[in-house]
């Protein structure tokens, strides 16, 4: 058991400290960033071009390409959520970070992790009128 | 035994007694999960502030929110940190999963616990599309109806799009249920689905992190 710490103090401590600091800034940022607020709906009035929830815009992003992009979407996630009973997973003795024996998962984690962040990118500031591609910038 | 007290055994069971020390590293989960369960409790509280003034009907609810921004002292302050409350439990719940991912804490012994954080990511991101309509602005209504087109191209898609709005987006059916799903039966399953999570890390102990 000399590996082993109680959880109280030394877990909760940690506990504590993340609790408090979250707390703070998010308390202190509402201050500043404001939330948006355009005027009232309109059925009348579509905007051009019309983005989702910017959670949503990389699916939107890849959508765009292809309707088929759904399907991979829906692959990936059921990939991801059936990870450990897949060949590729080996039950884990130890943690620790990008372990070696999963390689595949490690690569496949961290190309998903981009391409959603490249794609949200994209749709957010490189989108123009009918979607078309243009420099936000 | 005095309430306070029993509240901090409460708190204390929901975890587990002792811990591996190396597992106690900060850069080893960065606390991720922890930071966004303190998100998504600032989430419920301020969300509860706003029901107080908010209406859910299509006339009401963008005069509603003016109200609230422009008439309640600090009214415009609590849905700011809805707001940002809400962005950063998405972007802390998307890192803590990256984060499983790639310390191998979703292998067996795990995997049940894999199986709740995934679903509340999912849900997660599902609370996040139902509050977006409720302001009823043009970002609201064009966002939302952006949304269900890209429903629609799922399997079975037509179908979840009939159910959540069952007249058209931004009309007083389907505000009424996007209010429901957002302020009580998605955060409920949310809740109880964090104290699995929670209770799961218990029982797991020892083996991998547990922030």
């Amino acid at each position: 058991m000399s590996d082993y710490v109680k959880a109280s103090p030394h877990f909760f401590n940690i506990v504590k400290v993340a609790f408090a600091v979250a707390l703070l800034c998010l308390l202190f940022f509402a201050f500043f960033v404001q939330a948006p607020l355009q005027g009232p709906a309109d059925i009348g009035r579509v905007p051009n071009p019309s983005k989702s929830a910017w959670f949503l815009m990389w699916t939107q992003e890849l959508v765009s390409y292809s309707n088929a992009m759904i399907y991979l979407i829906l692959g990936l996630g059921l990939v991801f959520l059936l990870l450990p009973w897949l060949p590729i997973s080996r039950p884990a003795d130890k943690a620790q970070w990008l372990p070696a024996d999963q390689r595949t998962v490690n690569l496949l984690a961290l190309l998903s992790f981009c391409g959603i962040v490249l794609l949200t990118v994209i749709a957010m500031y490189f989108r123009g009128e009918n979607w078309s591609f243009v420099f936000g910038f | 035994m005095k309430e306070d007290d029993f509240l901090k055994e409460f708190i204390r069971h929901l975890f587990p007694r002792v811990v591996l020390r190396s597992n106690l590293r900060l850069t080893y989960t960065f606390c991720l999960g922890g930071l966004a369960f303190t998100a998504f409790l600032v989430l419920i509280l301020s969300g509860a502030l706003l029901l107080f003034h908010y209406q859910p009907s299509t006339e009401r609810a963008f005069a509603s929110i003016l109200y609230l921004e422009n008439s309640v002292p600090g009214g415009w302050y609590v849905r700011n940190l809805h707001r940002l409350a809400g962005n950063t439990f998405l972007i802390l719940l998307f890192l803590h999963t990256l984060r499983v991912l790639l310390t191998g804490a979703y292998r067996k012994p795990r995997e049940l616990n894999w199986i709740i954080g995934f679903v509340i990511l999912c849900l997660a991101l599902f609370e996040g599309y139902t509050g977006y309509l409720l302001p009823m602005d043009q970002l609201a209504l064009w966002a939302t109806q952006t949304g269900m087109n890209l429903l629609a191209t799922l399997p079975f898609g037509e179908l979840l799009r009939s159910f959540l709005v069952p007249d058209d987006v931004g009309q007083p059916m389907s505000l009424v249920r996007f209010y429901v799903l957002h302020i009580a039966v998605i955060p409920l399953c949310m809740l109880i689905l964090c104290m699995l999570h929670f209770y799961r890390i218990r029982k797991d102990k020892g083996v991998l992190p547990y922030l």
